[in-house]
């Protein structure tokens, strides 16, 4: 057996009005070459002009990465030709990244797990190449997107552990509004080093690295292949060579596509465009106030101090606004485990249905909460409530109205149950001789004072207040 | 009628006082241009329709000459090399945007050593530049053409940039006035870059006067270029009568005085050290302190290679956009490979591929240590001693080349003081972005020579104070090559 | 000296060929400035001073506002392109 040793890095466009260093639109278009400036297009001349909001948004994740920050912001380039780069260089950062020495806890299956970062770095995006039979061509849109470079130490043990990473940061992404995320929109893509080494071995293996892997199940896949690849490799008495592979997600496979004779040397140096700029600690402070509480430490909030379930509480973090509409929900009075409960098993059943966000519907954590109360009250069954909520979800109506709309509301009242449990007495008093005797009668009488209150009688009280009376007779 | 041999003083007044029309000035400028274009070779374009502007500055109505490096919405821009040799650029440097707000007047684009890589004015896709004093002679570059539009009196000013020196040496063979300011004072945008770091917008023109309208004109914050500099607020024209009497210069001992050269003969090296220290004594006239200091051997011979070294580097990078893909000639090939290889195989000459290559070895991870980086760090020691030298002097006074304008095919020994440090030491400017101003001092066989004044960075008042002082009582205020032809 | 095997490599990833002789006088150049870059090298202390890169440092830039300006219309994007399809630039089939 061997052990897999995983390394990550992760791209993600950030979320933006303009680009990284230009003023040109920071947008997905189908328009090609629509969103471009001067400067994305490495015309001669041009001179980059860093984003204010690129920059804040890079030390918004280094922070939410525990990572340590520098003094001044400074930019590096790497230079190597490709035709998706037009200046011939890209301008990153090398010497100081916004993030070095961070980690983020994860957890798999149940078991935390810390996943160190070795830096995270703002850098640029390229433009984007379309091929077809003998040409390509090439749209300049994405050339220039602010884009966040993190890379993990080589920590990772599985594929399983690689996605937990993955769910982890695009979850850090969201939930401090730093990119929309998306792999399908190729917002977040991922670059895997892979080595294995005899489970006794000191050193690493020889790592086999795998370039911009577009979904996470692709990576999922792709390491799975690489383990399954170098294993057999390994295990025949062959050496791993130490290469750039492509992962093809048509037929499943990793193909080679450069050995490290041929690496490439970026000739990196300072831009010397980009003057350096403080980073001062009024500014972090500012920007580390802005992180809310991260999925992690929610989920351990919720298990720890609400009671609720790893499942449930992982699901209900799994959106930021979900998540913060259910700590609204405590905060308004809410009994945690029933608003957990009703948000993971209806409202988000609904959101689904009608692939809408939580903050489109009608329903609001209040609503939610004032319902909850009614339940406990006693005043309406668990089944009524249930479907009253299905009701206002659908109607968007305001629940606690709707139960009274609706006169569903329970009889909780002893004299209220005890008048209409007389009746059905007097109206049947030819069985009272045969519930005297033994005999299954009892359930009929219940049913019927239902049927008078067309079901609104709590049956605990109905049941206690018709043997009372009962066996008075 | 030979209106542009005069000073921008004297043509605005005859602009305002409709002796003159703009108009007439565009088509004197023109005419001229073409008259002596084959003979001296100083554009690349010259305009055949005047651009229109409403501006109101005092360069309004003034045709100028803009180097073929700052880019210019629908104008041909080439660099002069054949990689550009078709590019038409859809946006304008700030530099020019300022210059037509101002109501100057563009007249053609001028020649530079390919992509602003040289000294010598020879290097150009066109062709080579030569000196109105002497045809046999190099003006110098980069900024060859205009130096040579402004020495013939086609234009009272052109614009040029510099990174070593490329406005400054071929000034001073030029016999007109070169000033770089402070960098950042003027916005690079539009500027193709040579090296970044070093690169600065300056202009050539027959006065330090009309240096400082130009500068007046040109300088400001620009939002497209983070390097540049927030305004000062100042106008330097009104502040170049100021009083200079108790100024300090130095001059670097080791570079100018004579006796370091006993066993030269060099004749014109010494004519031109002896010349040096007459201007020395007329500027003590003016009640200037001037000192010889000394100044590290090591450190002054190291300026050269760590110009090569780092201006090398950062060109190979700069330059990397030329690919012949998004614009510029598209060469033939089968392949994209193909079409970028022939693209600047056929577009970059011989010396520009060889600083490109040495640029390239000195970023190499193994040689950054060794090269690269410490060239960035005797960059350092070199700007730090200037500054210390600045906390006692307000400037540095030299001659601005050992000599006069080379001949055509002159090899210089790259190793010899002279060459190493008389003609290089003008990139101690760019290294810490000092104002430097070269300015006509006399002649040496006919041929113009000049000092150099070199000042505190963000000082560019004081630089263009004390010139305009010494160019007073040095008498070779607006000279032109072609008088009286 | 440099070989010229090593220098052919060097102008190969500047994606640009050279003639003979141009190796010849680049092998020359390159025996100059390292020459004097060794010189340099020989400073006492050189390797304790910060390498410089800008000018001067003020720490008075800003970064710029998150905003559109300056932005270009397709037409000029691709004025210069030598060959366009669709709006883009067209060059012949890209493969890694």
């Amino acid at each position: 057996m061997y052990k897999v040793v995983i390394g990550l890095e992760v791209h993600c466009e950030l979320k933006t009005v303009s680009k990284n260093f230009s003023g040109s639109r920071n947008e997905y278009s189908s328009l090609p070459n629509s969103n471009v400036a001067t400067v994305d297009l490495g015309f001669p001349g041009v001179l980059p002009v860093a984003n204010k909001e690129a920059v804040k948004k890079a030390l918004k994740m280094a922070l939410a990465l525990n990572c340590e920050t520098p003094d001044v912001i400074t930019f590096d380039r790497k230079n190597y030709f490709y035709p998706d780069l037009p200046k011939g260089y890209q301008i990153t950062q090398m010497h100081k990244p916004v993030g070095i020495n961070g980690y983020v806890m994860i957890n798999v299956d149940g078991e935390d797990k810390k996943v160190l970062i070795h830096d995270t770095h703002l850098e640029e995006d390229t433009a984007s190449l379309d091929h077809f039979g003998n040409y390509s061509l090439i749209d300049y849109n994405r050339s220039g997107i602010p884009l966040l470079e993190t890379v993990t130490e080589p920590c990772l043990h599985s594929a399983k552990e690689a996605i937990a990473f993955l769910e982890t940061l695009r979850s850090m992404f969201l939930y401090c509004d730093t990119s929309e995320a998306r792999s399908d929109k190729g917002q977040m893509r991922c670059d895997v080093n892979i080595s294995l080494m005899k489970e006794d071995a000191t050193e690493l293996g020889t790592k086999v690295e795998m370039k911009n892997i577009n979904s996470f199940n692709n990576v999922k896949e792709a390491i799975e292949y690489e383990i399954k690849r170098q294993t057999e490799v390994l295990e025949s008495g062959g050496k791993v060579i130490q290469e750039t592979r492509r992962y093809d997600d048509e037929d499943k496979k990793t193909y080679s596509m450069r050995q490290k004779v041929d690496a490439i040397d970026y000739k990196y140096f300072v831009e010397p465009n980009i003057p350096p700029v403080k980073v001062t600690s009024e500014w972090l402070e500012e920007i580390r106030n802005e992180i809310p509480m991260l999925q992690y430490e929610r989920i351990n909030l919720y298990m720890n101090e609400y009671g609720i379930s790893r499942k449930d509480a992982t699901t209900l973090v799994k959106e930021k606004k979900i998540a913060e509409y259910y700590e609204q929900g405590i905060k308004e009075g809410g009994d945690p485990k029933t608003l957990a409960n009703w948000i993971v098993s209806i409202i988000m059943g609904h959101l689904n249905k009608f692939e809408i966000g939580i903050d489109k519907i009608y329903l609001t954590p209040k609503m939610l909460t004032e319902l909850i109360k009614v339940l406990n009250a006693g005043k309406i069954s668990i089944k009524q409530a249930k479907e009253v909520l299905y009701k206002a979800l659908e109607e968007e109506k305001d629940p606690v109205k709707l139960v009274d709309e609706l006169g569903i509301s329970q009889i909780g009242d002893d004299d209220e149950i005890r008048k209409i449990a007389l009746e059905v007495i007097d109206e049947n008093s030819h069985l009272i001789a045969d519930y005297k005797a033994g005999k299954k009668v009892f359930d009929y009488f219940v049913g019927q004072v239902m049927k008078k209150t067309r079901g609104r009688a709590n049956p605990a009280t109905t049941a206690k207040i018709l043997r009372e009376e009962l066996d008075k007779k | 009628m030979d209106m542009l041999k005069f000073n921008i003083d004297d043509i605005r007044k005859k602009l305002d006082s409709k002796e003159v029309t703009s108009d007439e000035l565009f088509d004197e400028a023109i005419k001229k241009a073409h008259m002596y274009q084959d003979e001296y070779n100083a554009f690349v374009t010259i305009m055949d329709k005047k651009e229109e502007s409403d501006g109101k500055s005092v360069l309004s109505g003034i045709p100028y000459a803009l180097k073929d490096n700052f880019s210019t919405k629908g104008i041909l821009t080439t660099a002069s090399s054949n990689i550009l040799k078709d590019y038409v650029p859809v946006y304008d440097a700030t530099a020019y945007t300022k210059l037509k707000e101002s109501g100057a007047v563009l007249m053609g684009k001028t020649v530079l050593d390919e992509l602003a890589m040289g000294g010598t004015g020879t290097t150009g896709h066109t062709g080579v530049v030569r000196n109105p004093w002497n045809k046999d002679r190099l003006i110098g570059g980069s900024s060859a053409g205009s130096a040579c539009a402004v020495a013939l009196g086609i234009v009272p000013f052109a614009i040029g940039s510099d990174t070593g020196d490329s406005i400054r040496k071929p000034a001073a063979f030029g016999g007109v006035v070169g000033f770089k300011p402070t960098y950042g004072r003027i916005s690079r945008y539009g500027l193709f870059a040579f090296a970044s770091s070093l690169d600065h917008v300056g202009c050539f023109t027959r006065s330090v006067k009309d240096a400082a309208y130009v500068t007046d004109v040109l300088k400001g914050q620009d939002e497209m270029d983070m390097t540049s500099l927030e305004d000062d607020g100042k106008v330097y024209a009104d502040l170049i009568d100021n009083d200079v009497k108790g100024r300090k210069l130095f001059y670097i001992k080791e570079a100018c005085d004579i006796e370091n050269y006993n066993d030269s003969n060099d004749e014109e090296l010494l004519e031109t050290l002896k010349k040096f220290h007459e201007t020395l004594d007329k500027i003590r006239s003016l009640g200037i302190i001037v000192e010889g200091v000394s100044f590290d051997k090591e450190l002054l011979n190291a300026i050269y290679p760590a110009y090569m070294t780092i201006s090398c580097a950062e060109a190979t990078s700069n330059n990397a956009n030329l690919t012949g893909i998004q614009f510029g000639p598209r060469a033939e090939g089968i392949s994209i490979n193909d079409i970028m290889f022939n693209a600047r195989t056929q577009g970059f000459s011989e010396l520009i591929k060889r600083r490109f290559i040495l640029g390239s070895y000195i970023l190499q991870k193994e040689n950054q240590e060794k090269l690269f980086l410490n060239a960035g760090r005797v960059r350092r020691l070199i700007v730090d001693k200037m500054n210390e030298l600045f906390k006692e002097y307000d400037g540095l006074v030299m001659p601005a080349s050992g000599g006069i304008a080379p001949l055509f095919g002159t090899k210089s020994d790259q190793l010899s003081d002279r060459y190493l440090i008389l003609e290089n030491h003008l990139a101690i400017g760019n290294f810490g972005g000092f104002p430097s101003i070269s300015l006509p001092s006399g002649f040496v066989n006919d041929m113009p020579i000049s000092i150099n004044i070199t000042g505190r960075a963000m000082e560019d008042d004081v630089v263009l104070n004390i010139a305009n002082k010494v160019e007073e009582v040095m008498g070779y205020k607006n000279i032109v090559a072609k008088d009286g032809e | 000296m440099i070989s010229k095997e090593k220098l052919e490599d060097y102008a190969s990833k500047l994606m640009f060929k050279m003639e003979d002789s141009e190796y010849e006088t680049l092998q020359e150049e390159f025996d100059v400035i390292l020459k004097q870059m060794d010189l340099i090298g020989k400073i006492p202390n050189i390797s304790d001073v910060e390498p410089m890169t800008f000018p001067y440092v003020t720490y008075k830039v800003k970064l710029r506002e998150d905003e559109v300006k300056n932005t270009l219309t397709t037409e000029e994007i691709l004025a210069n392109a030598k060959q366009v399809d669709r709006d883009q630039v067209r060059v012949p089939k890209v493969v890694e």
